[in-house]
């Protein structure tokens, strides 16, 4: 039994832009989306939830991530309701309810704590640099420390309770009680997907799309892994130099090209940019950017004139690694390959 | 004895009759016969160049009688009519022999066996044709004038299209005050009028017709007569209170009454007193004195020099060609504990939402308690599974849809929940139903077997469905008020119908001839039938209706007299002894007894039979015959079918 909350709506368009009253059931979307099936009328289900503002029945599904946002639901739908956008804000609402600690859900919700939190963050690296008597070395130092510190603590603090929470809501709490050997059986799916978004290309047939998408995965993890184990920044190894270049070449130019197109609005999937896309998109833009540009200064031994480079950096990576990737958009990157994961325990 | 000269054309309907009779056989096996001047076949008998050759016939060869073997009566009897009367034959001396529905298409399996059954038929009716007798049509003289009943907006319109067209019209209302049920009505869709301001406009336009008359409090209490020529009694019951009378002091009357009674204009939800109006500026716009709940404590009469209690009862004749019927509906009553009616405290109906709403200031409030969840429940009492309401009444869904996002509107903060069985808000409506849903008005849906329930659980009310449009999931509202859309049903008042015998349909509404082709005639002639009482039907589907019973009435009544096809049960004095099984018999009151050479004997009144012979069998005396289907020519066709096989 179901309790029906028509004020959900205004609750969740803080998060996107649909417009729950449009939809009169037509059921266009779920004829054209090539994710539903006799069983989930896919995304119609999850209108339905939203217009009835059933919290429960959203926050234990998994649907809000099996869905690539092709658009092709949102081109269809005779009275504009934007169904794909829907989706789109679903999956914000719902990284928001499974952060343990409430954080993303100021983040998402009010521009100005997300600010704030920025200057605070940029304020604080300065400080420390103050503290340091601006000793670029020193602070190269302890920007190293940091960035082992940040993915040891995000990693363990707040995303992997993240994960179990939204475990316990979409597997434990559901009726289908899967066996642990199922855990095993489907663990190479959550790798895979993990790595590939293989799903995506089975939704869209935009492949260049998908293959920018895997390129910026492999570069942003390759560069995360040069720089706090290879470390980038002091090494002397040309070849490692040149890997990172390369990496953070790729990052910069791809990531251009996905703040071009949230520009252009080419594409459904890039029409309503939310406060944290933008963030999300233009701050690994900056990290590739400054890191080419740090290392450049030291290649060429400006960076004792140019020291600012590298605190520009560090505030963004700061910013980046305490903001974005626990409480902001990057979490997606676990929720989507997690969902196809735990569909596969249940389905087994 | 005349001579014969016979002319018969015998029809291959295309292929139709002949691909299973043999049309030519059938034509040698009658030309020949006795009085046969001439047989033919023909493709398309009803083709413009076989009447036209039909018609040359009949002069040239002097035809004294044609017969021809084609499709059913129904279709081309009349066509074939006028054939001859063009060709000057008197037109009862033509006589049609159905030999596709009842021959090809009955036996397409046997074309021996059909087209022996084809000879059979045309012979007989060649035997009929010998003896038919050439008749002219019985004329009634018309009177220019109709008894509208009903006052609401269908009479209300149609009582305004006679009288420009030039009728006079008797305009009847039973209550005090005109409108109908649109009285009760506020803003209307699509215009925006409310149903006060347009029964006003329509009030207007009557009263200032000199040939409409007007009487309120009245009642048909007996009709006698027939079409052309009604005679009508009506009875009007007083109101009590002079016109001309000082305003201030009938409202002083209004407010010293004692007697509280249920409202029944507010659906029971307000209080009246014995003496009332429904509504100030009502019209007409004189109180009346309800005598079934006076107490006659006289208070009135101390502050109203008006109030009289002297006035009696009239009765008032009139004579009438026609009589239109719009008695209109009344709103279906669910029965006790039907969705919770009556057994919980909020529920209530839909015409009594809409006099809440009207009623209600800047809150909406049901019983003291503010109102913000309002869960409206579709369908009660029509489209019913097991109850005998099978129809659908049409306007509800709009109707309520416009009340819904009226509160809305007019209360704000206002949660709307349609739990329905899909909205048919059709035509410009739907326009309404994509307003509440941008609204924000939420929709759910089941079917007949699986309706909503409403439940009073820890002194909240909860309404449940199993939603369709949700995969059937259970939810539930809690709502602070229920609203159950409740469709139309006849009136309860059936004095109308006894007194008039219209026929009712299956939904129990006055039933039309036919839904398309008659769809305001009764088979009472000179009885039409317009508005809600023939079916639900919105305003604009009212109007309509209204409008084409004022037109069909209007065409019975205008010329001044009227023909009657010439076919009526006609008696013989001598044999007649007047058993009087021959007037029960009759389902027309056709038969009256007179006076005839010092006995009693039956007369027929020629123009209320309708030829249906139903008197004939009855009668033990042999005495009544039945013009072009005399007991003469039945028993020569009997003889020719006989003869033949």
């Amino acid at each position: 039994m179901a309790k029906i909350n028509p004020d959900f709506t205004k609750e969740l368009s803080k998060y996107g832009a649909f417009d729950p009253n449009a939809c009169y059931n037509c059921g266009h979307c779920t004829a054209v989306c090539s994710l539903s099936d006799e069983q989930n009328s896919f995304p119609r289900k999850m209108v339905r939830f939203s217009v009835l503002g059933l919290e429960n029945e959203i926050q234990e599904s998994l649907d809000p991530w099996l869905c690539y946002y092709c658009g092709e639901c949102t081109a269809t739908c005779p009275r504009e309701a934007d169904p794909g956008e829907l989706m789109m804000s679903l999956r914000r609402y719902l990284t928001v309810k499974y952060d343990w600690t409430g954080l993303s859900g100021l983040l998402y919700r009010y521009i100005g704590v997300t600010l704030s939190a920025f200057i605070l963050l940029a304020l604080i690296v300065v400080g420390v640099g103050a503290s340091l008597n601006f000793d670029l070395h020193k602070i190269m130092q302890y920007g190293h420390l940091f960035e082992m510190f940040a993915i040891g603590t995000v990693f363990l603090l707040i995303l992997c309770p993240n994960v179990l929470h939204m475990w316990w809501l979409t597997v434990y709490k559901s009726d289908a009680k899967p066996k642990i050997k199922n855990y095993f059986k489907s663990f190479s799916d959550l790798i895979v997907h993990m790595f590939t978004q293989k799903r995506a290309l089975s939704c869209d047939d935009n492949k260049f799309r998908w293959l920018e998408h895997l390129i910026l995965v492999f570069s942003y993890l390759l560069l995360l892994f040069t720089t706090v184990f290879l470390n980038w920044f002091e090494t002397n190894n040309v070849l490692i130099i040149f890997i990172g270049y390369i990496e953070s070449i790729f990052i910069f130019l791809i990531t251009f090209d996905f703040v071009r197109r949230r520009v252009k609005k080419d594409a459904e999937i890039s029409t309503h940019s939310q406060p944290s896309d933008w963030f999300f998109v233009i701050w690994l833009l900056l990290m590739g950017l400054t890191a080419i540009l740090v290392r450049l200064a030291i290649d060429f031994h400006f960076i004792d004139t140019f020291s600012w480079l590298y605190y520009l950096h560090l505030i963004v990576l700061v910013q980046w690694a305490l903001i974005i990737v626990p409480f902001g958009k990057w979490t997606h990157f676990l929720y989507r390959s997690f969902a196809i994961y735990f569909q596969k325990v249940i389905n087994t | 004895m005349k001579e014969n000269r016979i002319g018969v054309y015998i029809c291959h309907c295309g292929g139709n009759i002949s691909d299973y009779v043999d049309v030519n056989k059938v034509k040698e096996a009658v030309e020949n016969d006795e009085g046969i001047a001439l047989s033919k076949t023909t493709i398309f008998a009803c083709a413009d160049s076989n009447q036209k050759e039909m018609v040359e016939d009949i002069k040239e060869q002097n035809l004294s009688g044609v017969v021809v073997a084609s499709c059913s009566p129904k279709l081309h009897l009349l066509t074939f009519r006028s054939v001859s009367e063009r060709a000057g034959l008197n037109k009862y001396n033509y006589v049609h022999a159905n030999i596709r529905e009842q021959v090809s298409w009955a036996h397409s399996d046997d074309k021996i066996g059909a087209t022996e059954k084809a000879i059979q038929i045309v012979k007989a009716a060649i035997a009929k044709v010998k003896l038919a007798e050439p008749l002219e049509p019985i004329t009634v003289p018309t009177v220019n004038a109709v008894a509208v009943i009903g006052a609401g907006i269908a009479g209300m319109r149609a009582a305004i299209e006679l009288a420009d067209a030039g009728s006079n019209v008797i305009l009847l209302e039973r209550e005090f005050f005109i409108g109908g049920r649109i009285a009760q009505f506020d803003n209307l869709c699509v215009s925006n009028e409310t149903g006060k301001e347009l029964i006003t406009r329509l009030y207007n336009e009557v009263m200032s017709h000199e040939n409409v008359t007007l009487y309120t409090g009245a009642e048909l209490v007996e009709t006698s007569g027939s079409v052309g020529d009604f005679k009508i009694k009506i009875k009007v019951t007083p109101r009590y209170i002079n016109s001309h009378c000082a305003k201030g002091e009938l409202q002083k009357a209004i407010d010293v009454c004692p007697v509280k009674v249920p409202d029944e204009f507010n659906f029971n939800i307000t209080d009246r007193k014995a003496i009332y109006h429904n509504y100030p500026s009502e019209y007409p716009q004189l109180p009346v004195i309800d005598m079934k709940n006076c107490t006659r404590c006289g208070e009135c009469e101390k502050v109203c020099s008006s109030i009289d209690f002297s006035q009696k009862e009239k009765i008032i004749e009139s004579n009438v060609g026609s009589i239109l019927v719009a008695t209109g509906f009344d709103p279906y009553e669910p029965e006790v504990g039907e969705f919770g009616y009556k057994t919980i405290e909020n529920v209530v109906t839909l015409p009594q939402f809409k006099r809440i709403v009207h009623y209600a200031k800047d809150k909406l409030l049901y019983k003291g308690k503010l109102v913000r969840n309002i869960a409206y429940i579709y369908c009660v009492g029509s489209r019913q599974l097991d109850g005998e309401n099978k129809y659908c009444s049409r306007y509800c869904c709009t109707s309520n849809i416009y009340a819904a996002i009226t509160a809305k509107k007019q209360f704000g903060n206002i949660n709307n929940f349609h739990f329905n069985r899909g909205i048919r808000t059709y035509g410009k409506q739907e326009l309404l139903y994509d307003e509440s849903s941008r609204m924000g008005d939420i929709y759910l849906q089941s079917f007949e077997d699986l309706p909503p329930t409403v439940e009073s659980v820890n002194g909240k009310t909860v309404v449940k469905i199993n939603d369709y449009l949700t995969g059937g999931k259970e939810l539930e509202v809690e709502a602070d008020l229920v609203v159950l859309v409740t469709g139309m049903v006849p009136r309860k008042d059936n004095s109308i119908e006894k007194l008039l015998k219209i026929p009712k349909g299956r939904d129990k509404f006055f039933n039309e001839i036919h839904m398309k082709l008659r769809p305001v005639e009764t088979v009472i002639d000179g009885v039409t039938i317009a508005g809600a009482c023939q079916g639900p039907k919105n305003i604009m589907e009212s109007m309509n209706s209204a409008l084409a019973a004022a037109t069909k009435s209007f065409s019975l009544v205008d010329s001044g007299e009227l023909a009657h096809e010439p076919i009526v049960a006609i008696v013989n004095a001598d044999n007649c002894t007047y058993c009087d099984l021959c007037s029960q018999a009759c389902p027309f009151d056709a038969i009256q007894m007179i006076e005839y050479n010092g006995k009693s004997i039956a007369e027929i009144n020629n123009s209320t039979c309708k030829g249906c012979g139903m008197c004939i069998p009855v009668c033990p005396t042999n005495a009544l015959d039945l013009t072009s289907f005399t007991d003469k020519e039945i028993f020569s066709m009997i003889d020719a079918i006989a003869n033949h096989s």
